[in-house]
C-alpha cells in the first residue's frame, strides 16, 4: 500500500469532515502557535540584541564608583578617585585584554549659540578613545586627540543635525567657532569635528528619549570648567573599559574590580562598581529564556491535549468506518495497511494543524516583534522542528486507534452496521 | 483448486456451534450453487472458504494447501490473489469512485497506479460500467452497485469467485443481469464460482447445488446432466 495512496485517502476522508478535522486540530494549532510565536519573538530579540551589542560595543566592562550606603552623605574624598597614573598601570598590567580605556564626565547641558543659532545641547567630557569604545561615528573632521587632552583645548564634536542648522548638509563647519552657555560658564570652541548619532531602535535598550543634540569636549578641558574655582579633582569617577575580543568580560570584570577596590580605602564610603555589557545581555537573555520556558510548558500541555484529541477523533473514525475496514480486508488488506492507513491519517490531521499553528504563530511572532519595533525574520528551524514534532505527535497517538483498526476481525467489522 | 476436505466445528464463546461437521470439495471451474434457509450457517461457511475465518476445528485444504499454516498474513494474500468476494449489500467503499473500488484488491497487491487504472477500467467494460467509472456507489443503482463488485471481485483475476446472495438486494431483472455476468465468467474464463442464494431456479442453473439445513449438508446434488463436463464427482 503506497504512501501516496494514503495521503490521497487521509486527505478525503479530511475533506469530508472538515469542521470535525478543525476542531480536532485546534489543541495541535494553539500549541504549534505558541512555541512559533515565542520563538519567533525570542529569535527577534536575541538578534536585535546581538546587532545593538555590536552597535554599543559588546565587550565594554563599565567601572564607576559608587556610594556604599545611598541613605548617608557621602562624598568623594580626593585619595577616592582614580588617577591617570591608575589607569595607565591598569592598561599596562592588562595589556593584552584592554583594547581602549575611555573617559567621559557630564558637564549637563547648556546653550550653544552660533550666529542666529541656538540649540539646547548637552556636553560630554571625552577622552581620545572615547570614540573607539562607544562607537562614535565620525563623518567629518576628527575626534578629540591626545593633544587637544593635553593642553584642555576649547575644541568641541559637534552631531550632524547641529551641522545641518549651522550649515548645511553639504556645508563644512571645521573651524568655525561657537559659544557655549552652561550654568556656570561661558566658553567660546572651535568645532574639530562632525559625527552621526548612533540610532539603537532597540526597546532593551531604551537609553531615553534625550532629543538634545550631545556635543564632546575634552576630558580635561570639562574637568577644569567643571570644578570652577576649586581645584581640579585628582582623578576620575568612572571610566569604560573595551576589552579585547578574545577576552571573557565577565571574568575581566571580576579582575578589574579586584585591581581598583585594593586602592580604596577601608574607610571610604565608596565602592568601586564594575559591570560587563556581556554579562547585563546575558541576563537580559536568561529572562528571556525563562519566559519561552513558561511558554513551552503552557504549549506542551496544549499540544498533549491535542493529541489526545487526535486520538479521540481517530478511534471514532476507526468506530465509524469498521464495515470498511472489514471490506478493506476482504479484499485483501494486511493489517499493516490498515494500520499505516489510520497512523498516516493522524499525522496529516497534525501536519496540517502543525502548518497552520506555525503559519498563525510565526505571524503573531512577527506581528508581535515588529510591533516591539524588533527586526524579523521568523526562523526557519524552529519551523521544520515544529512541523516534525506535530507528526510525531500524530505517530504517537495515531497508533492505539490505527492499532486496534488493523486487529479487527475481518466476519465482525463486516457484520458491522 | 482440487480436493478440499473439511470437516469443522465453529463455536462461539458460548460454544454454539453453527456448523457441525462439513465434508465438502469443491473442484477446479465448478460451478456449485449453495442453498437453504436463513440462517443455516451459508455465509459462516463461505466465509470459511474464502479464508475470511478460520473452523474451530476441521481442515480445509485449497489447493493442497492445509489453510492451518496459513498466517493472518497470508490469508491476507490468499483473499487478495486467490478469490474475489461478492456481497448480498455490494460493500463498496462509499467514499471512492467506482473505478477506484475496482482497482482496490490490486492496490493491496502492489500493482501500479496506471496498471490499476489500466485493469479496473477493462474490468467496468466487462461488466458493463464504462461510463459510470467515476460515478460514487450512492450514485448507483443496486444492479449497478453489484456489477461493480462483480468487477472488484475479479481485479486480481482470481480463480474463485464467492457470491453470497449477490441477488439478494435486487430485482429479478438487474438478478438476471447479474446471473448472466456469473454464467460469463465461467465459462469464459473458467472461474470456479461458489454461489449462496434463495432463488432455487438460479441455483438450478448451476452444475451442483449444495442445500444446508442447521448447519450440515443435507442434499448435494447434480443439476441437468447436460452442463457436467466431468470434471468433478460428488458425495
Ligand atoms: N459472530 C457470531 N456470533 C454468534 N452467532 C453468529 C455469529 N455469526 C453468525 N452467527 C449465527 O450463525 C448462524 C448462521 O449464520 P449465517 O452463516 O450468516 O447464516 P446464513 O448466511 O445461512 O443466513 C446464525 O444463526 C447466526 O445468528
Ligand atoms: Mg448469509
Amino acid at each position: 500500500m503506497n504512501l501516496f495512496e494514503n495521503i490521497r485517502l487521509a486527505l478525503e476522508g479530511l475533506r469530508a469532515n472538515k469542521m470535525r478535522a478543525l476542531l480536532t486540530m485546534l489543541g495541535i494549532i494553539i500549541g504549534i502557535a505558541s512555541v512559533m510565536a515565542i520563538s519567533t519573538l525570542g529569535s527577534a530579540m536575541t538578534g536585535s540584541v546581538s546587532s545593538t551589542m555590536d552597535k554599543i560595543g559588546g565587550k565594554n566592562i563599565m567601572v564607576s564608583l559608587t556610594p556604599k550606603n545611598y541613605d548617608t552623605q557621602s562624598t568623594l574624598q580626593p585619595e577616592d578617585y582614580i588617577t591617570q597614573e591608575e589607569l595607565d598601570g591598569f592598561k599596562e598590567t592588562h595589556a593584552d585584554q584592554i583594547k581602549a580605556i575611555s573617559l567621559s564626565t557630564g558637564m549637563g547641558s547648556g546653550q550653544l549659540n552660533s550666529g542666529y543659532i541656538h540649540k539646547d545641547v548637552s556636553i560630554t567630557g571625552a577622552s581620545t578613545d572615547y570614540s573607539l569604545v562607544n562607537n562614535v561615528n565620525m563623518v567629518q573632521g576628527r575626534f578629540i586627540s591626545n593633544r587637544d587632552m593635553e593642553s584642555s583645548r576649547n575644541v568641541i564634536i559637534i552631531d550632524t543635525t547641529l551641522r545641518n542648522k549651522m550649515v548645511g548638509i553639504n556645508g563644512d563647519p571645521i573651524g568655525m567657532d561657537v559659544s557655549v552657555e552652561t550654568k556656570t560658564t561661558t566658553e567660546t570652541y572651535t568645532i574639530i569635528g562632525v559625527y552621526e548619532k548612533l540610532v539603537i531602535d532597540n526597546p532593551l535598550f531604551n537609553m531615553g528619549d534625550d532629543t538634545r543634540v550631545e556635543c564632546f569636549i575634552p576630558i580635561t578641558t570639562a574637568m577644569s570648567l567643571n570644578s570652577g574655582s576649586a581645584a581640579t579633582p585628582p582623578g576620575y569617577e568612572n571610566f569604560t573599559i573595551m576589552a579585547t575580543a578574545d577576552t571573557d568580560s565577565a571574568s575581566f570584570a571580576a579582575i578589574t574590580k579586584d585591581y581598583f577596590s585594593k586602592k580604596m580605602g577601608a574607610l571610604s564610603d565608596y565602592t568601586v562598581d564594575v559591570q560587563s555589557m556581556e554579562a547585563m545581555v546575558s541576563e537580559a537573555t536568561t529572562m528571556l529564556s525563562t519566559l519561552s520556558l513558561g511558554i513551552s510548558v503552557i504549549a506542551g500541555i496544549s499540544l498533549l491535549v491535542g493529541g489526545i484529541g487526535v486520538m479521540n477523533i481517530m478511534l471514532v473514525s476507526v468506530t465509524e468506518r469498521t464495515k470498511e475496514i472489514g471490506i478493506r480486508k476482504a479484499l485483501g488488506a494486511r493489517n499493516s495497511a490498515i494500520r499505516s492507513q489510520f497512523i498516516i491519517e493522524a499525522i496529516i490531521i497534525c501536519l496540517i494543524g502543525g502548518l497552520i499553528g506555525v503559519a498563525l504563530g510565526a505571524g503573531l511572532g512577527s506581528l508581535g516583534s515588529t510591533l516591539l519595533k524588533f527586526p524579523t525574520t521568523p526562523p526557519l528551524v524552529p519551523m521544520i522542528i515544529a512541523l516534525c514534532f506535530s507528526m510525531a505527535i500524530g505517530v504517537f497517538f495515531g497508533y492505539y486507534p490505527a492499532n486496534k483498526a488493523a486487529k479487527l476481525n475481518p466476519i465482525d467489522a463486516l457484520r458491522y452496521e | 483448486m482440487k480436493g478440499i476436505v473439511k470437516t469443522y466445528y465453529l463455536g462461539t464463546p458460548n460454544e454454539l456451534e453453527i456448523l457441525h461437521g462439513i465434508d465438502l470439495d469443491v473442484y477446479d471451474g465448478e460451478f456449485l450453487s449453495i442453498v437453504g434457509a436463513s440462517g443455516s450457517g451459508k455465509s459462516t461457511l463461505m466465509n470459511i472458504l474464502g479464508a475470511l475465518d478460520r473452523p474451530t476445528s476441521g481442515r480445509f485444504f485449497l489447493d493442497h494447501l492445509p489453510m492451518e499454516d496459513v498466517k493472518d498474513e497470508g490469508l491476507s494474500k490468499i483473499r487478495n490473489k486467490k478469490i474475489g468476494f461478492v456481497f448480498q449489500n455490494f460493500n463498496l467503499i462509499p467514499r471512492s469512485s467506482a473505478l477506484s473500488n475496482v482497482a482496490l484488491p490490486m492496490l493491496y497487491g502492489g500493482k501500479s497506479r496506471s496498471e490499476r487504472n489500466l485493469r479496473a477500467k477493462e474490468l467496468l467494460k466487462l461488466v458493463g460500467m464504462e461510463d459510470r467509472s467515476h460515478h460514487r456507489p450512492n450514485e448507483l443503482s443496486g444492479g449497478q452497485k453489484q456489477r461493480v463488485a462483480i468487477a472488484r471481485s475479479m481485479a486480481n483475476d482470481p480463480a474463485i469467485i464467492l457470491a453470497d446472495e449477490p441477488t439478494g438486494a435486487l430485482d429479478t431483472h438487474t438478478g438476471r443481469m447479474v446471473m448472466d455476468i456469473f454464467h460469463r465468467l465461467h465459462q469464459e474464463q473458467g472461474k470456479t464460482i461458489i454461489l449462496i442464494t434463495h432463488n432455487n431456479e438460479l441455483a438450478l442453473e448451476t452444475q451442483r447445488t449444495i442445500k444446508l439445513l442447521d448447519g450440515a449438508i443435507i442434499e448435494n446434488r447434480m443439476n441437468g446432466k447436460n452442463q457436467l463436463e466431468g470434471c468433478y464427482e460428488s458425495f
